[in-house]
């Protein structure tokens, strides 16, 4: 019996190392290790045949040739898995597209509008939103736009009966907090407004993100440093941006915004009308007309406030040329953003 | 406002500045220029030619054979104009040159004879519509010199974009002010005064009977005026800018208003009658009225008409009549320069749909001071260009005249508003370049006088606008607000929005914005019956289209045109939704209700887009979109009055757009929060959409109202679970959901989760029943389940669905 455990061990050293793929694994360890018919079983079941005196000394042998047969597989084993791809499926084509979930996007729209709410409640602003059907009042008479005053040819205004009408900017909103809460105050609002206007540059319906800044002491230069910084968070670090005087009755004084063309980065070109600058959104000081009619003292408060087309920036930021494109809600434009 | 630098340098001078330099300048000063266009461009290629001899063409009758002499050589030309002769110095395109509408001109053979060149027209240089014959130039011209050098054309047309505020501007005079403001200079008027009128020997009377609207009017008389062409340097500013020369008279009443901002009108004085003019409000005797566009008019009690003896002869500041205009034969003519009330012209000019040059600076504001200067102005011109004697005195009513504005201006509220600190003299500076008076300089407080042209004045802080635009917006610091920290409350609602949107996007779907106005007709496609609220539409009363007449009242019938168009281009496989507003109108002409809505829609392929390799190719049905709104639910974590909303398969709460076979309610006790189906068939019919398409609609106006399923940790298990299959053949009608939810409602000890696996119907089961395959998972939090209580427990449960339903056990199982 010795020779015959010696000859098996052997044997097993010899053919483990003729092994060289995971799948001949198995078959050896039923071969000698199998616990029902391995031939190391075998041997040892066989021991209770074998004198008593041999017994423990053939025993103890059996169980060396045991754990050495056993430790060289399982060194084997490892060998194995480590040099082989033992985990991959026989056959699957790694070339092949991933196995991929199909997911939706938010509108580009959406994505900028929230992208730019992000960064104005970076800067400590609330989100405040208002009826898309405004009253004359809150869309005009309180930002300080008369009835008949000129500024109204600035508003191709959608009407629903003499006081009613689609708003054509969200600064009623303005109005509507000022008049209910103290100053300091930090919002911004996003929404759709609507002008009857429609061709290659506009559309009937757009989304405006109005922004104001009221409190002690709030200066030009502030807002200046908000509208510059927000510029260049949603465009490009170095981005170049100029203010000049506007008019908008609700402002005074009043700027318009340019940021350096992002498409030809100011040589000039289509875009920019070769002035190597575009318009991006109107702001000013809030005049203290508004300010007094919800009750605020101009001597006291000042602020600022701002108004952003969301779309403008879209088509900017991603190179979009017709607007109409937004609201036909086409898959091959919608999935590319 | 259009200006070329040839006219603003009669008022100042530009010296060597550029005129992007000086638009650029300008836009910095809030006056945007939009273009700057380089005039007369190509016609430094055109030379002067001098005709030296002149013969009929062979083989043509109307065409001429010229000798030309181009400078440089004589060459042969054809011709086609009727008024060349000998001697005549003209305009000559040679071979090679491009004239302004892009022709070519080319040697040519005209019936046999050769052409070395072409003799041109003003309107084929573009200098203006004559076409009457080619140009004819000075005779003392030498030939073959450009152009542009012979009528010194060399110039620049600046567009400038004015905002309202600025009617100051609307005139060169304006431009020309801003100008010698930042350049230093002191303006030179083409006319600096004009003498006082008094009315006294005049033959013809004003009245003023409506002082408030016109609080100034002023005329005098012409006669022995010859109506004819105005001279060239008059018609190429006006063609420069845009009008169109008519004769020297209008010419000149155009040319002046564009010069100094004054609206001037011509009246043939023999047709005013009684030789009186009246400025009063129309009565009813007035009858109708028609204007020199030969359109008659209906007249409104506060419209503000220049009437003669016997009746209105203009709509004052918005066009004059057909009857008193000037015509070729007038030869008296009697020049009103006058002021208006802004608010009531532009409310004429609206109602009559009649906006002009004049409307345009009267409803801005004309400064009431020019009025008699402008005047003087256009008479000397008159009187220069056609023949015209004017009469010595006229007459020159002001009723409303009123005092200058005086502001106080605080120089620590400049400094603390700009974020500046400038000294009063400074600021005094500024003003005062833009001739405004100031007074105090050195002083805390500024005394400000506000010239009449800049009616925008009117407040302290109109003038620290004006300082600010002085100082160079660009030229302010850059700071950040210090504002106190805090934290408004979040909107709800727009949280709500925003995860619904997520869990949308994540399941597949894109998002749509739609326009909030629709076509009324959504109504009837979507068979709304007429006493549905979301009839109740908010109607525009100047809609674009009558496809965007209403505002919308429910989100399905965009987005069902958004499948259908994206059917139509070949995309039938989609996943949309939309989170809006949807409007209910309340009581008429009120602000209606808004709703924030969110609907979406599913048709086609399951998985858009993925392969049908990895995902078998199904179809979209009702259980996506149930998927869909079982995981908003569940992302929202929102809970109704007592415990989860309710999916409630009905066909009595279904819409009329919908399939009754296939309505699920989304309900919290009484109310529906939200509502999936199919559309209904007949409806894709009308649309040309030939694929089922899922939708779900739900309020989260109502869901914002629900309260929210606080986060609350429950430790995780230490025992095994223990699995049990249920496989149960029941009655086909038998809704496998209620197997579910009766072995929920069974509250049988350790049952953790329960599941359905598959439903099957067909063979080898027989007719009228399926097999429906449940997983129960049973689990204790104190010990590990032992065979024989999940064994027991398990029995029992599945004893009370047998008995429940009629259902037996499925064999082979």
């Amino acid at each position: 019996m010795k020779e015959e455990l010696s000859r098996l061990k052997s044997e097993a050293i010899e053919s483990l190392q003729r092994i060289s793929q995971a799948s001949e694994l198995e078959p050896f360890r039923v071969r000698f290790l199998g616990r029902k018919g391995g031939s190391l079983t075998g041997i040892m079941r066989r021991l209770s045949e074998v004198s008593k005196e041999d017994r423990p000394k053939l025993g103890q042998l059996a169980n060396t040739v045991k754990e050495e047969i056993t430790t060289l597989f399982e060194q084997k084993k490892k060998d194995l898995a480590q040099h082989s791809g033992t985990q991959t499926k026989k056959g699957l084509d790694l070339s092949l597209p991933g196995r991929r979930i199909p997911f939706g996007k938010l509108h580009p729209v959406t994505q900028v509008m929230e992208e730019m709410c992000a960064i104005f409640e970076g800067m400590g602003f609330a989100v405040a939103e208002g009826p898309d059907v405004e009253t004359d009042h809150y869309n005009f008479e309180a930002l300080n736009i008369p009835k008949h005053h000129p500024a109204r040819d600035m508003h191709d205004t959608f009407y629903v009966s003499d006081s009613i009408l689609l708003r054509t900017h969200t600064s009623p909103m303005q109005a509507r907090i000022m008049e209910t809460q103290d100053p300091p105050l930090r919002y911004i609002a996003p929404g759709k407004v609507y002008r009857c206007d429609s061709d290659i540059t506009h559309t009937p319906m757009f989304v405006q993100v109005e922004g104001f800044l009221v409190d002690r002491d709030v200066s030009f230069a502030d807002l200046k440093g908000v509208l510059t910084s927000f510029l260049q968070q949603i465009f490009t670090k170095d981005l170049a941006v100029r203010f000049r005087p506007s008019f908008f009755p609700f402002t005074e004084p009043s700027a318009e915004v340019d940021i350096a063309c992002v498409i030809c980065g100011g040589e000039g070109c289509r875009v920019c009308k070769r002035t190597g600058w575009i318009e991006i959104l109107g702001a000013g000081l809030i005049d203290p007309e508004v300010m007094k009619m919800v009750g605020y003292d101009p001597d006291e408060y000042s602020g600022f406030a701002f108004g952003l087309g969301v779309e403008r920036i879209a088509m900017l930021k991603y190179g979009i040329n017709d607007i109409r494109l937004y609201y036909e809600n086409d898959l091959r434009f919608l999935s590319q953003f | 406002m259009k200006f070329t630098l040839s006219w603003l340098s009669t008022f100042v001078s530009i010296g060597d500045m550029a005129p992007e330099a000086l638009a650029e300048k300008l836009t910095m000063l809030g006056l945007e220029v939009d273009a700057v266009g380089r005039l007369y461009q190509g016609l430094d290629q055109i030379i002067t030619a001098k005709v030296l001899s002149v013969q009929k063409h062979p083989n043509a009758d109307r065409l001429s054979l010229c000798e030309v002499d181009t400078g440089e050589e004589t060459v042969p030309v054809v011709c086609g104009a009727p008024n060349v002769y000998q001697g005549m110095v003209t305009a000559m395109a040679r071979p090679g040159v491009r004239l302004p509408d892009g022709m070519k001109i080319k040697k040519a053979k005209v019936r046999g004879e050769q052409s070395l060149g072409m003799l041109c027209s003003a309107r084929e240089l573009g200098l203006s519509e004559d076409h009457q014959g080619i140009m004819a130039l000075e005779e003392t011209l030498a030939a073959g010199i450009s152009l542009t050098e012979a009528l010194e054309l060399s110039d620049t047309m600046i567009e400038v974009d004015l905002t309202p505020n600025r009617p100051d501007c609307a005139s060169v005079l304006g431009i020309a002010r801003e100008v010698a403001g930042f350049t230093g200079q002191t303006l030179q008027l083409p006319v600096d005064n004009a003498p006082a009128l008094d009315g006294e020997g005049i033959d013809f009377s004003v009245t003023i009977d409506d002082p408030a609207l016109c609080p100034r009017y002023t005329a005098r008389k012409l006669t022995g005026v010859t109506i004819g062409p105005s001279p060239w340097w008059l018609q190429r500013q006006l063609l420069a800018v845009g009008l169109r020369p008519i004769n020297n008279i209008v010419d000149i009443t155009n040319f002046v208003m564009l010069e100094y901002g004054q609206p001037l009108h011509a009246f043939d004085f023999k047709k005013i009658r009684q030789g009186k003019i009246v400025v009063r409000r129309p009565q009813e005797s007035d009858g109708t009225f028609t204007t020199l566009d030969g359109v008659e008019r209906t007249l409104e009690s506060d419209m503000l008409m220049i009437c003669d003896g016997e009746g209105p002869v203009a709509v004052a500041g918005v066009m004059g009549g057909l009857e008193s205009e000037g015509t070729e034969a007038t030869t008296e003519i009697l020049l009103e320069s006058a002021c208006f009330d802004p608010v009531s012209i532009r409310k004429t000019a609206r109602r009559l749909n009649l906006p002009s040059e004049a409307s345009y600076r009267f409803e801005r504001g004309v400064d009431p001071n020019i009025t008699l200067l402008a005047m003087e102005r256009a008479v000397q011109l008159m009187v220069e260009l056609s023949g015209a004697t004017v009469s010595e005195n006229g007459a020159d009513e002001y009723p409303g005249r009123q005092p200058l504005v005086e502001l106080d201006l605080r120089v620590e509220r400049v400094c603390r508003l700009l974020g500046l600190s400038l000294s009063s003299e400074e600021i005094a500076a500024y003003l005062q370049s833009i001739e405004f008076e100031v007074s105090g300089a050195g002083e805390p407080v500024l005394h400000v006088v506000v010239p009449s042209f800049r009616p925008d004045i009117e407040r302290e802080v109109d003038l620290v606008e004006e300082i600010a635009r002085l100082y160079g917006y660009n030229e302010i610091p850059t700071t950040m607000p210090t504002i106190g920290m805090d934290y408004p409350d979040r909107d709800g609602l727009r949280l709500i929005r925003k995860k619904t949107a997520a869990v949308c996007t994540g399941r597949g779907f894109y998002e749509a914005i739609n326009y909030s106005f629709v076509d009324e007709k959504h109504l009837d496609l979507m068979r709304l019956p007429e006493e549905d609220a979301r009839r109740k539409v908010t109607r525009l009363l100047n809609p674009l289209t009558e496809e965007q007449a209403v505002m919308r009242s429910m989100l399905l019938p965009g987005l069902l045109e958004n499948v259908q168009r994206n059917i139509n281009h070949q995309q039938p496989d989609l996943r949309l939704f939309e989170v809006g507003k949807i409007f209910i109108q309340q009581e008429k002409g009120g602000q209606p209700e808004e709703r924030y809505q969110l609907c979406a829609v599913c048709s086609g392929s399951r998985y858009p887009g993925a392969s049908p390799m990895y995902f078998s190719d199904q179809q979209s049905d009702l259980l996506d979109i149930k998927g869909l709104a079982e995981d908003i639910l569940e992302s929202l974590r929102i809970q109704g009055t007592n415990g989860a909303l309710d999916f409630v398969i009905t066909s009595e709460a279904c819409q009329p757009y919908a399939d009754p076979s296939a309505f699920i309610s989304l309900v919290d006790g009484e109310t529906e929060v939200g509502r999936m189906s199919l559309v209904k068939a007949d409806i894709l019919q009308d649309m040309g959409i030939k694929q089922p398409v899922c939708f779900f609609e739900c309020d989260l106006d109502l869901i914002n109202d629900l309260d929210v399923i606080k986060k609350r940790f429950v430790s995780i298990p230490k025992y095994p679970m223990v699995k049990r299959d249920i496989a149960l053949l029941v009655p086909e009608k038998v809704p496998a959901g209620e197997l579910l939810q009766a072995i929920r409602n069974h509250k049988a000890e350790h049952v953790e989760s329960v599941d359905i696996f598959d439903v099957y119907s067909g063979k080898p089961i027989e007719a009228g029943m399926k097999s429906v395959a449940l997983s129960v998972t049973y689990r204790s939090t104190k010990k590990t389940l032992d065979d024989v209580t999940v064994d027991r427990i398990h029995e029992k449960i599945v004893n009370s669905l047998m008995t429940g339903f009629g259902g037996r056990y499925r064999e082979g199982t």
